[in-house]
Order: structure tokens, then sequence, then C-alpha cells
């Protein structure tokens, strides 16, 4: 085998992952999109072990151990993934996706250190730009590591959602980060100063700046709201492609910096898409700390709270329901937490079996993972057809008999329009209060993630629909269908 | 929606009485044949909040089925005649314009208190006599038929709500008449074909009445000379009779405007043409100010089968139909025609309700601070303003603002009042700088292995930003689980180093482990979460 052809094989694999992206835009090619992606990932997999093997590439045969080390590793952990795949509960989703992106933040320190490592024991010398591109790497991986830990951590509701308000915060990212190019700059000093000692003490400054860099992420999520998890979780899978982008870089990979970068950009777009559809700004996002301004309960609570809420049953809504020609459906996280989704679909099949058309009103933002509601009603058989986004469906609520809120509270705001004081002004909402009627199925009239009232449920056309969500679903459907 | 849940859950709290609260007066309607009622008990309790002593007349309800108790627990007071009311009230709400009162042998403007306001319909056009009575009485006069026809000003738009029942009641005045089923229908005795309904006109009215007649199964033919109104027609069911003329019907304000005499003789003819097949005809064509069109000659109601029927619900400015008769029912050649005027009393209890909340939400938007504070910069009000403590108000200044057309019972969206700022250019000015600048520092410093990996790095970052683009935002999911398990890719990196030294062999196998179980879980789950994805 000549040294080219593995480089030719990484251009088939990029190729690959590029259309497997591309499938991923639209559903009718996306689950071939998927596979081309697999194919692409074992390809690469295959030729790189095949490239081990090649003493033409110029590097020794590997001992039988370290072959039974790969394939073991390997092996092992596609079992994990295996198990992790199938056992998830859709829920759970952003759990898994954090955690999977802490994963390859984790190798990615890895790799950086072990390149170091390398270096160090083989003495070679390659260069500021290649120290450099190690301190990035480790640095990026390390955010992208802690980072999505303290997200996994959040969505499991393990530590509390509310953002945590250090004083001085930006002071210590500053700080933090400054602390990490210092020992970069040593690193990358230390290595003109030659001998066995200087490499060491690069090796310690790598170590430094994954211990600074692991707090930065830390401290840089534990700053943002449970609320605004959909940005944080997709900023973090663009991390996460940065940090392998700066590993091909280290390893002179193109396959690598290549998928790094179709990873990162895609993230990239997602959070702008997020940040978009809250009307945040990308760069609080990143900073953190931005859910801030947000937390003033005194004002929050004041601004809507005059008035009094319509309180309704199970049997007028359900007859409601039934004698419209139009109903949307609004579900929220409290759906997921619920696990209402499946009684909901069949709410939805018997109206539709009675000639009532319904829809599904899915906002960017709902739910903790952008797209969230749209796989929990996949999961529970909703056509996608008749799930629509924000934009197609707001103009129709005006022709919209009854909207059914289950368990979203600020992404059907009205304060958002039109109370410029109000700390979600700007984020595009759905704007159900336009239908004949509302429905709003809610555990109780507290606020929701954001902490903000909301002045929907004290509409004249809005009525309340108080207990649990999975519970009123149920009720709901019995009465529906009997 | 059923009117059960809103009489359920709304809730009455008694307002503190205090000697400043204005008192608003509800006389008995005394027009002949009229049942409807200025304030239904639920609004009551809604005017007490914002501020008002609500007094009722005994028996204003009654026509409309609501009786003096439930005002009473609703927070009114009941006063015994209409003397009484008129009398002691700071402001009257009416249903019809003030008139005659032979009972009491004054004219019910005269009753009016000195500087006293009044909310009726007032027709300011056609009764400049009383417009004269109520200026003698220094009075401040609000007409609910002239709401200007914008957006803003829908909820109190009173003539589109009656229009939309007099819609409605046509269809079922017709519907009682003709001797036949309105759907079709196939039964053991043989299969019943659905009558044809033409409605010429569709305003709020015609709509109404094409969505009434669609719903009990008919089939629906509109007619109208605007042709913006064809999407509507369509939006109801309707089929839109397209009548090609070289002159364009949309007037002033969103209504009708005449047209010339050549304009109408061909769409008589036109009209004829599909009258004739049509078993029921609703007329609901008006001009504003001027007398009804003609619209289905004696010719074309003779043409007509027998036993169909005519409901000209512009009886009342002369009628569409040439022979009609107001306030009759008559038939001619076989034809039954209806020229009722009153269809929105025949449903006196929900004219009532939709009435009065118009009026409501009129005085929500005046009252301030339990103070009566017209506004004459708000177009609305300002519009609807006729006498001002007798000073005569009406016409308002012409407006430049275009009218939307009419819309049935649909608010338009209006556009969100909110603005971002514009970014400043500095952020992009200077990060082009420092770019600039840090592309220099690379020709000049960078290594020369680096150059190319970082042309593939931009190139790429290039090709993912086009590619993910244009995602369906039901994908971002399964979207973002791809991206992870190929972010898995580094599993390479891991591999490439495993043949290094001990501990770093050991920390590399790390490395492929973790990212193997990326690779794995992330492709498995996104295959999983797609095959749920269906049509």
């Amino acid at each position: 085998m000549t040294a080219t052809l593995p480089n030719v094989a990484y251009i088939v694999a990029s190729f690959l992952f590029i259309m497997s992206l591309k499938g991923l835009s639209q559903p009718s090619s996306s689950r071939r999109g998927n596979l081309l992606g697999a194919i692409g990932m074992i390809l690469a997999i295959v030729v790189t072990t095949a490239k081990l093997w090649a003493p033409e590439a110029g590097l020794t045969l590997p001992s039988i151990s370290s072959v039974g080390l790969l394939a073991g590793s390997i092996a092992v952990g596609c079992v994990i993934g295996a198990i992790l795949a199938a056992r998830v509960a859709m829920t759970q989703m952003p759990e898994l996706v954090a955690m999977l992106h802490s994963f390859v933040g984790l190798a990615a320190v890895l790799v950086g250190i072990v390149s170091k490592m390398h270096a160090e024991a083989t003495g070679a010398h390659a260069g500021v730009a290649h120290e450099l591109e190690v301190v990035i790497g480790v640095f990026v991986g390390a955010v992208t590591l802690t980072g999505s830990i303290v997200a996994f951590l959040k969505l499991r509701g393990s530590i509390g959602g509310r953002p945590l308000l250090l004083p001085g915060r930006h002071m210590l990212n500053l700080v933090l980060f400054v602390g990490c190019i210092v020992l970069g700059a040593i690193e990358v000093q230390a290595l003109g100063s030659g001998g066995h000692e200087g490499l060491s003490t690069g090796l310690l400054c790598l170590l430094g700046v994954t211990v600074l860099s692991s707090i930065l992420g830390v401290h840089l999520v534990a700053a943002i709201g449970g609320g605004d998890m959909p940005v944080v979780v997709s900023m973090l899978n663009s991390y996460s492609g940065w940090a392998a982008s700066a590993a091909g870089f280290m390893l002179s990979n193109d396959l690598l910096i290549i998928t790094g970068a179709l990873v990162g950009s895609s993230g990239a777009i997602l959070s702008y898409i997020m940040c978009v559809a809250m009307n945040r700004s990308i760069v609080n996002v990143i900073f953190g700390g931005f859910g801030a301004e947000v937390q003033k309960p005194g004002t929050a609570i004041a601004a809507g709270s005059g008035g009094t809420a319509h309180e309704t049953n199970v049997q007028d809504v359900s007859q409601m329901l039934t004698s419209s020609k139009h109903v949307v459906i609004v579900p929220g996280y409290g759906m997921a937490v619920a696990q209402a989704q499946h009684a909901v679909r069949e709410i939805s099949d018997a109206l539709a079996a009675r000639g009532v058309s319904v829809r599904y009103a899915i906002h960017p933002v709902a739910g903790r993972l952008p797209g969230h509601m749209n796989v929990l009603l996949a999961e529970a058989g909703v056509s996608y057809e008749i799930v629509k986004e924000m934009d197609e469906v707001n103009d129709e609520f005006p022709e919209t008999d009854v909207v059914m809120v289950i368990g979203a509270n600020d992404i059907v705001n009205p304060a958002a329009l039109d109370d410029p004081g109000s700390p979600i002004y700007g984020m595009p909402v759905l704007q159900v209060w336009k239908a004949r009627n509302v429905v709003m199925l809610k555990r109780s009239l507290a606020a929701g993630y954001a902490g903000i009232d909301n002045p929907l449920c004290y509409r004249d056309n809005t009525l309340m629909l108080f207990g649990d969500a999975k519970q009123s679903v149920m009720k709901l459907l019995a009465a529906v269908t009997s | 929606m059923p009117a059960t849940l809103e009489t359920k859950t709304e809730s009455v709290t008694e307002p503190a009485r205090s000697p400043q609260r204005l008192k608003l007066g509800v006389p008995k309607e005394i027009h002949v044949g009229e049942r409807r009622v200025a304030v239904v008990p639920r609004m009551a309790a809604k005017l007490g909040k914002l501020g008002f002593d609500v007094v009722v007349e005994s028996g204003a309800g009654t026509e409309a089925a609501f009786t003096d108790q439930a005002y009473v627990e609703a927070g009114a007071r009941i006063a015994p005649d209409a003397a009484a009311v008129w009398g002691e009230a700071d402001l009257v709400l009416k249903v019809r314009q003030p008139e005659m009162n032979e009972a009491l042998g004054t004219h019910e403007a005269d009753l009016l208190k000195e500087g006293a306001r009044l909310i009726s319909f007032v027709w300011p056009a056609q009764n400049k006599e009383l417009l004269e009575r109520l200026a003698r009485r220094k009075a401040t006069v609000l007409a609910m038929d002239a709401v200007p026809r914008i957006t803003r000003a829908q909820k109190l738009d009173a003539l589109s709500a009656m229009a939309n029942i007099v819609g409605y009641r046509a269809v079922i005045e017709s519907a009682a008449v003709y001797g036949r089923f309105l759907g079709g229908q196939i039964t053991a005795a043989g299969s019943i074909r659905p009558a044809t309904v033409l409605v010429l006109g569709a305003g709020v009215a015609g709509l109404a009445a094409v969505g009434c007649a669609k719903s009990l199964g008919a089939i629906v033919k509109a007619f109208d000379t605007r042709e913006a109104v064809r999407e509507q027609v369509e939006s109801m069911g309707g089929q839109f009779l397209l009548f090609e003329f070289d002159e364009k019907g949309e007037g002033e304000g969103g209504y009708a405007k005449q047209m010339s005499d050549a304009y109408l003789a061909a769409e008589q003819e036109f009209i004829a043409g599909h009258a004739k097949d049509a078993d029921i005809v609703i007329t609901t064509a008006l001009i504003p100010g001027k007398p009804a069109p003609k619209l289905l000659t004696s010719g074309a109601v003779v043409s007509m089968k027998t036993g169909s029927v005519v409901v000209d619900l512009a009886a009342e400015q002369g009628g569409n139909c040439a022979l009609t008769e107001r306030d009759k029912t008559v038939e001619k050649y076989g034809v039954t025609i209806i020229g009722v005027t009153d269809l929105a009393s025949k449903l006196s209890r929900q004219a009532s309700e939709l009435y009065s909340a118009n009026i409501v939400n009129l005085l929500e938007d005046v009252m301030k601070d339990g103070a009566f504070a017209l506004d004459l910069k708000d177009e609305v009000q300002r519009g609807m303003l006729v006498l001002k403590d007798g000073e005569l108000m009406w016409p308002p200044p012409r407006s430049e603002v275009r009218a939307a057309a009419p819309q049935p019972a649909t608010p338009v969206a209006a556009a969100a009042p909110f603005e971002k700022p514009k970014p400043s250019p500095w952020p992009s000015r200077i990060g082009m700088v420092a770019a600039a600048a840090l592309l220099v520092a690379l020709g000049m410093y960078s290594p020369p292995e680096l150059v190319p990996h970082l042309t593939v790095f931009i190139l790429a970052c290039v090709v993912g930003w086009h590619v993910v683009w244009n995602v369906t935002p039901a994908l971002h999911t399964p979207l973002m689980s791809v991206t992870n398990a190929i972010s898995g890719i580094i599993v390479i990196g891991g591999m490439i180093l495993t043949t290094g030294g001990k501990v770093g062999s050991v920390l590399a196998a790390v490395a492929v482990l973790v990212a193997s179980i990326n690779c794995a879980g992330g492709f498995l789950v996104t295959a999983r979460m797609l095959k749920m994805f269906r049509k």
C-alpha cells in the first residue's frame, strides 16, 4: 500500500460526511444521509487501521498488544454506544447528546496530551505552529468536556437549572482565559529551550491549560439558565467540532480537519438559529450569564399578574375540541416531562377521525434541544406533515378555533410582543392568543422557565386546565373518545 | 365557541362603590320589533369593574332572554322606568338611535341629562333632526355605525358583528321557507340533489351567509364586484362568480362603489343567468349613502324556478331585488321574496351579546382611571365622534389611511410593534481589520505546511455552512446527533497515537474508546429517531 491510498480514502470519507449532512436537511433523504455518514466513519477507521499496518507509511509495525488495545477499545466503545442508543428514551435525547459531546471533548484533550507526550518521547520538533495547535486543541477540548458535563447534569436535573451568577463572573472568565494564554505561551517557549527539562515543563503547562480551561467550561455553562439549553447544547456541538478540527491540525490529518470544521459550522448555524428564535445575541451566549437580566423577579412578576384566570374542566374542553373545525396543539417541555406525547397523539387522531383539522405548532426553542418536540411527536407517530413551524402557523391562528397549549409557557407569552419591559421582549413567539380560544394545560399559574409571568393566562379567550399534563391529557382523551 | 363556557368561567367581583363613579344607563329599546339590548349581564359586570354604576331599565333585557335578576346578580341596579334611567345616567348605552317615546310623549333625546354622553347606532347622515335635538342637550355622542374600518377597530365594529348575524339568519329564514333540504342526501327513497344558494355581495353578511349555507350542505356561489373578496369567498367554501367588465368595483373604505349604467345592465344579465339555476338567492349589496343597487330584476325573478326563495337583506335601502317589499314576505311568480329588516333582532340574545362586547371594548379604550376621556387624536374614537358637548364633529376630517377590506370576524394580525435596532457597523469593521492582520501575520510567520491545512479547514467551514443552512427545523435533533457521531472521527486521532509509549497508548486507547461510543451511539440513535419520522 502506498501512502497516497489512505489519503484518497480520506477524501471519499470526507465526501460521504458532507453528503450525510446534506441528506439530513430533508426528511426524505435523512435516513440515507445517516447511512452515508456511518459508511464514511467505517471507511475512515478501516483505512486508518490499514495505515497503521503499512510500514511504507513510515511507521513501525504495531505490536500485538497495541493492536489488541485498539481493537478492544473500539469494540467496547461500539457496544457501549449501541446500548446507549437502544436504551435512551426520546425524552432523554438532550442528556444523551450532551454526554456524547463531552466524549468528543475528552478525546480531544487526550489526543492533545498524548501527542505532546509522543513528541517528547521521540524528541521530535514539530515547531511553534504545532505546539500552538496542541494548546488550542486541548483548550477547546477541555471546555467542551466540562461544559458538556455541566449541561448534562443540568438537563438531567442533577443540578438546578438556575444560572450560577458569581460576582465578577466576566472577570473570572477573563482571568481563566488569560491564564490559559500565559501557560500556552510558556509551553510554546519551553520548546525552544530544548533538553529533557524543557519538554516536561511544556507538558506541565499543557496540563495547567487543561485544568484552567476545564474550570472555564464549567463556569461558562453554569452561568446559563436551564431555559436556554437549546442554545447551549448546539454551542457545545459546535465546540466539539472545533476540538476535532484542532486535533486534525495537531496530527496533520485533513480528514479530521474537514470533519471537525463541518461539525463546527453546523453547530454554529444551529446556535445562530436558536439565538434568533430567542432574540438573544450569540456573543452573550458564548460568554455566558446572559440570563442575568432576566432574573429580576420583582419587576417580572408584577408585570402581568393583574387579572383573573378562567378555569375550565375536561368536559368543556372536550366539547370545545370536538365541535371545532381547526385545532392547533402547541407542545412544550412540560409535555416531554410528563411523557404525554402518545396520549396527545391519540387525542389528535380521535379529533381527526371526527373531521377536525388538527395541526401541531412547534416553536424553534420548545424543549431543551433544537427540534426536541419534533422528535417526541415523531416517536408518538404524528405525521410530520401536520407538524408546522412557527412562521407557517402564526398566520393561521386567527382562523383557528382552539389552540391547546400543553406544558409550554414562555414560547406563547404575548409580553414578548407588547411589553417592552418584559425580559423576553422581542423574542418571536407563537401568537396563540389570536385564535378564538386558547386552552392552557398547566400545573399552576406559576411562571415559566424564564421566571416570567405569562399574561396569556389572564386573557379573556384563554381557559386554564390545571393539573399534571399527563393526567389532564389522559382524562381529555377519555372524554374525547367517549 | 360554546357560549356555556363563557358564563361559567367568568368571575364577578363586587367593586367598591364611590360617589365619583359614572352612572351608566341602559334603557329598554322602544323601536317597534327591536328585541336587542345594549348591555348584557355578563358585560354589565365588566362595566362595573371598569368603574361604572350600571343602571338598567326594568325589562330592558327581557326580549333577549336576560332577566332583571341576572342584571342584579351582575352588580347592576334596576330602575323602574325609562325616565329614571335617562334622567340620572351620565352615559347612555343604546342599540337604536333615540326616537319618539310614544308612551311618555317625549323624544328620547330630550330625556338625556344635559351634557351627558350617548353611545348607540346614530346614522348621522340620515338623522339631521336627531343631531339637532342632541346638540341642544349639549350631548357627546359616539356612533357605533361610524367605526372606521381598520384592523385595530375590529373589536368594536358593531356593524360587522350584526352583519355576521344577519347573514346567518338570512340562510335560516330562507331554509325555513324553501320546501326542500339544503344538503344533498342519498336515501332509500332516492337521492336528493343539494340546493344551490346564490349570494350577491360578499361583505360580512354575504360571507356569513356563504359559510352558513355551506355548512347546511348547499352548493354556494357568491358574486361581488370586488375581485379582492374572491379569496374570502373561497375560504368560506363558496364558489366565486367572476364577472368580467372593464371597471373596478372597490370604493373607499373597502365598500363597493356605484357603477355605470352599462356596467349595471351587464351585471344584471350575468346575475339573472345564475339566478335561474339557484334555489335560494340572498342579496346583501349595499353602497354607503345610496339606494341599494337593483341586482335582481323582475325578469330574473320570473325566470327563477317555482318554489325558489329570495332573501333581500338590502330591503331597508330599497332592496337589491326589484320586487322586494320592505318588512314583508311576498310571493311573486312562484318565488318567495323575503324583505325583512330586523333579522339581527331575531337573534336578539346573540346580537345583544356581540353588541355589548363591542361597546365594552370601546369603553375600555375610552376610560382612563375611571374617567371618560376621549382621545381626539385616536383615529377610531375621532371617527365615531358625532357630537362633542353639543358641537357637531361629524363627518371627521378625511384620513389618508387606506381602509382594509371588511373581514368577517377574522382580525388581521397586527404587525409586531417591535423593531430591531440597527447593528453598529463597527464590530464587523474591527473584525475585518483583525482578520486581515491575522492573515498577514500568518503569511509572514507560519510554517509552510500549515497553509494547506488552513485552506482545507476554511473550505470545509464554508461547505459545512452551505450544506447545513437549509435544514428543516424538524430535523435539528437528528442533525445534531449525526454531527455528534461524525465528530467521533477524532477516533482516528487516538488510533494514530496508540503506537506511542506505554502511558501514551493507554490514554490514546481511552480516547479511542470514548470516541467509538460517540460514533456507534450517534449513528444508531439517529437511525432510531429517523425511523420514527413518517409521513
